[in-house]
């Protein structure tokens, strides 16, 4: 079967899978229905400050696989729905910045500084369109990329790197996130080694449950979703929450502006955007596909870059950057959106997640199965179908399903969404904390889980106020095994040669690269 | 007869009647969980969750299975041994982990720890390499390491880690042995080019016959289906074998009611070549292969008493 055949078979999963429902004869597939539920929950959830993406994506994942099952049919319309929600939530995160100045996720806080003025001069609604038209831009073409960039990669590295090779690029992937997230890349690396210290228990190929202390509970390892819910969901209801408390008496919403009626965007409007727009989207593609970087760093580099230039060009009379200028909304929305779909290349090509939306699409092909994300899930051969390409080319499908819905009816949601800042935190926090150990114990069904939950929440917790990122630590806890596996190979396959990652030169680079990425993070903040 | 005696047998000719009627009729108090000891997305996953989702159609059952995976089959096993006894837990395996792996772990389980509901298939477990090695059968392969090339071997378990070193030292070689996580990673690894050669328990078929792969040997103590001119492990100068099958587990003392009913509604679903698992089992796995009660029972303690034999060998 050739890659062509699996590119329709994947459409046709979309499009023809179970049904939903029927409108006028013509049946409607799940997965469809999922895709589009999912995109309106994460602009909803998008517009929520103290909500996001990751939060909505950890709770929905167990109560989708409840409904859904275990079986291959359930691969797409769960993993479409988070695709949905990873879109939406990008899109939704800069109502409350135009309209509140109030970021609804992180990675939109640059939206505030040029949108909420324009929205104080009566123009919230064109910097709404303007965030909209930037964003579903960016993520478009971030998506375009993945699909070409991805199968390529995974062929790349399937056929030109050995064991030792891929045992060298999982440590180089680890070194990078450890030293590129959060602001110290010695705290990167403790975070890395707790995860990889946390995911060694009661693990390993031994007849032996390892470092379970001889109790029966940790003789099976913690269950995945147990330290990735709890180390980046619980634990930042706890800091969110201990914030809240600290901050009580000065949590008022900047007032609302009136929306004015500058709304439809022409093409005069559009023309002079589409520069910054596609600068931004290009960095934040490039930045997205590294693992470990964030939607919040491309928000900024798109940012900076397009003020740096806007200042340089600008007449004199002209505003600047900070004062209302469309320019600033569409270079933040473009960039951080088109991360999305860019950080799904390492997490398909190599199994690698880069960052949260990431984790989380793993955490459901883990929790499904029938779907290992990695380079063999490109392989093509000329007698059989490969199931897992099917899949890999249904999910490219649904993302272009999001897609679809975002240019058409994802503005209009959007700009409905500015009463969702209204919201208490203080109030909503209690209740994402109650639906997470829910969805927990919805999928391990034993007490022991909710501990684990909540331990690795304190965790977390202790983690942010140490400012030391959690990111590292869950991406080490879902590398942990494959490394380990990987370099269990790689030294039974050269014949027990204990210097295997340095003996061929592609490894010893890896290896080398490691080293050099932690010294300059360190020398950088330094 | 006394009318003591009279009343005392048709008590229990009802009681019979009874548990026989409820054997045929018994319903999950819940859903089942089913375990799977194999990674996702390999050859025995899918048979697994294939049976799964023909069990929930025929019988209105809820199944959901969960992978439970590592130290061949052995976190499994220790997850099962103390679940509920009413059919609501179950597992799949291979014979082998409640043999060589549970004899080998000595981390006290024991095969009497579990109730066998029934085997499903056997493997066509076949020594496999890519045909663009240009070897036809193991002896290209041999001459290949005896002319000085470094072979690395995919396994997939200890047992079949012992099983290539034992042909390795037959045939007056050593293999770096490599230990994957299924066969499925086996076969990725040799289409990778990351292993030379390994144990391929079945799933090798459609890449044989498009003449991708190629069987260099059977792993069993009888010639493959698809091959039968591959040589055996005892031709080879093995005096172990493969052999072995896929099986559901239970906890021990499971009800009598829910094994029989399970067994009997795997073994329906398995010897219908119209479902999708009876297909995959007829395909890649040289189609049914049922045990269960008490030979099953039988088979699993021998198996485990056996261990020895081949343990020792591995050890010289």
């Amino acid at each position: 079967m050739d890659v062509l055949a699996h590119v329709w078979l994947g459409i046709l999963a979309v499009f023809q899978g179970p049904d939903a429902f029927a409108v006028a004869g013509l049946s409607v597939s799940i997965t469809l229905v999922m895709v589009a539920a999912g995109f309106l929950l994460g602009i909803v959830v998008g517009a929520t400050p103290g909500l996001g993406g990751p939060t909505a994506m950890a709770i929905a994942l167990p109560i989708l696989i409840s409904v859904f099952g275990f079986t291959p049919d359930a691969l797409l319309p769960v993993m479409g729905c988070l695709i949905g929600i990873m879109k939406g939530a990008t899109v939704g995160g800069a109502v409350p910045a135009i309209l509140f100045n109030t970021p609804g996720t992180p990675d939109s806080y640059m939206t505030t500084l040029d949108g909420y003025p324009m929205a104080q001069r009566g123009e919230a609604k064109k910097a709404l369109r303007v965030a909209h038209f930037a964003s579903a831009s960016g993520d478009t073409f971030s998506d375009i990329v993945l699909i070409l960039c991805a199968p390529f990669l995974a062929l790349l590295v399937e056929r030109h790197l050995d064991l030792p090779e891929k045992t060298a690029l999982l440590i180089l992937s680890l070194a990078f996130v450890a030293a590129v997230v959060g602001r110290s890349p010695g705290k990167g690396l403790i975070s890395a080694g707790l995860g990889l210290l946390v995911v060694y228990v009661g693990t390993g190929e031994d007849f032996y449950p390892r470092l379970s202390m001889g109790t029966e509970a940790l003789n099976r390892g913690f269950p995945i979703g147990t330290a990735v819910l709890g180390v980046l969901v619980v634990g930042a209801v706890f800091h969110q929450m201990a914030e809240g408390f600290a901050s009580r008496s000065n949590t008022s919403l900047q007032p609302a502006p009136k929306a004015g009626n500058a709304g439809r965007l022409r093409w005069p409007d559009i023309r002079p955007l589409l520069p910054t727009m596609l600068r931004s989207a290009v960095a934040g593609t490039v930045i997205g596909a590294l693992p470990g970087i964030g939607s919040t760093l491309a928000a900024t580099i798109g940012y900076t870059t397009a003020k740096a230039r806007h200042d340089r060009t600008r007449a004199p009379d002209a505003p600047r950057f900070g004062d209302g200028v469309p320019q600033g909304v569409a270079a933040t929305e473009a960039a951080n959106s088109a991360v999305s779909g860019a950080n799904l290349i390492p997490v398909l090509s190599l199994g690698i997640p880069g960052n949260t939306a990431a984790v989380f699409l793993i955490l459901a092909a883990d929790s499904i199965g029938g779907f290992n994300p990695g380079p063999s899930v490109f392989r093509v051969t000329a007698d059989a179908i490969n199931p897992e390409l099917v899949v890999a080319f249904g999910l490219f499908t649904c993302m272009f399903v999001a897609n679809a819905l975002n240019w058409t009816v994802g503005g209009l949601v959007m700009r409905s969404m500015g009463v969702l800042a209204h919201l208490p935190k203080q109030r909503l926090l209690p209740v994402v904390l109650v639906l997470t150990l829910t969805a927990i114990y919805v999928q391990e069904t034993r007490i022991e889980a909710i501990w684990f939950t909540i331990a690795f929440g304190i965790l977390g917790f202790g983690m942010r106020l140490l400012d030391m990122s959690p990111l590292p630590f869950v991406i080490a806890f879902i590398l942990g095994a494959k490394l380990e596996d990987s370099a269990r190979q790689a030294f039974a396959a050269t014949g027990g040669d204990a210097w295997f990652l340095f003996t061929s030169p592609v490894a010893a680079a890896f290896m080398a690269l490691s080293v050099l990425v932690v010294v300059l993070g360190a020398r950088r903040r330094g | 007869m006394t009318t003591a005696a009279r009343t005392l047998m048709g008590a229990v000719a009802i009681v019979l009647a009874a548990t026989a009627t409820r054997a045929a009729e018994w319903t999950p108090p819940g859903p089942i969980s089913m375990l799977i000891g194999f990674r996702a997305g390999g050859g025995a996953d899918t048979q697994a969750r294939l049976i799964a989702q023909e069990l929930e159609a025929r019988h209105g059952w809820t199944i959901q299975p969960q992978q439970v995976t590592g130290k061949g089959g052995l976190n499994l096993a220790a997850a099962l041994k103390d679940a509920p006894v009413d059919g609501t837990v179950i597992g799949m395996v291979v014979t082998e982990t409640l043999g060589y792996n549970m004899a080998a772990a000595g981390a006290g389980l024991h095969p009497d720890d579990f109730t066998g509901i029934t085997t499903t298939a056997g493997f066509q477990m076949g020594v496999v390499a890519r045909r663009v090695t240009g070897w036809a059968t193991l002896e290209d392969a041999i001459a290949a390491a005896k002319g000085g090339a470094a072979l690395r071997f995919g396994v997939m378990s200890p047992r079949l880690a012992d099983l290539a070193y034992l042909l390795g030292k037959a045939q007056g070689v050593t293999f770096n042995i490599v230990e994957m996580r299924g066969g499925k990673a086996v076969m990725d690894g040799i289409n990778a080019g990351d292993l030379d050669l390994g144990f391929v328990a079945g799933i090798q078929a459609a890449s044989v016959a498009a003449g991708d792969l190629v069987n260099l040997a059977s792993a069993l103590s009888v010639p493959l289906n698809q091959t039968p001119e591959a040589p055996t492990f005892a031709t080879l100068g093995v005096d172990f074998n493969a052999d072995g099958q896929f099986m559901f587990v239970g906890p021990a003392g499971m009800s009598t009611a829910a094994r029989s009913a399970m067994s009997t509604a795997i073994a329906e679903i398995i010897s219908d070549p119209q479902t999708g698992a009876g297909a995959l089992i007829a395909s890649a796995f040289g189609g049914p292969s049922i045990l269960a009660g008490d030979a099953l029972q039988a088979q699993m303690a021998a198996d485990y008493d056996a261990a020895g034999a081949l343990l020792a060998a591995a050890s010289e």
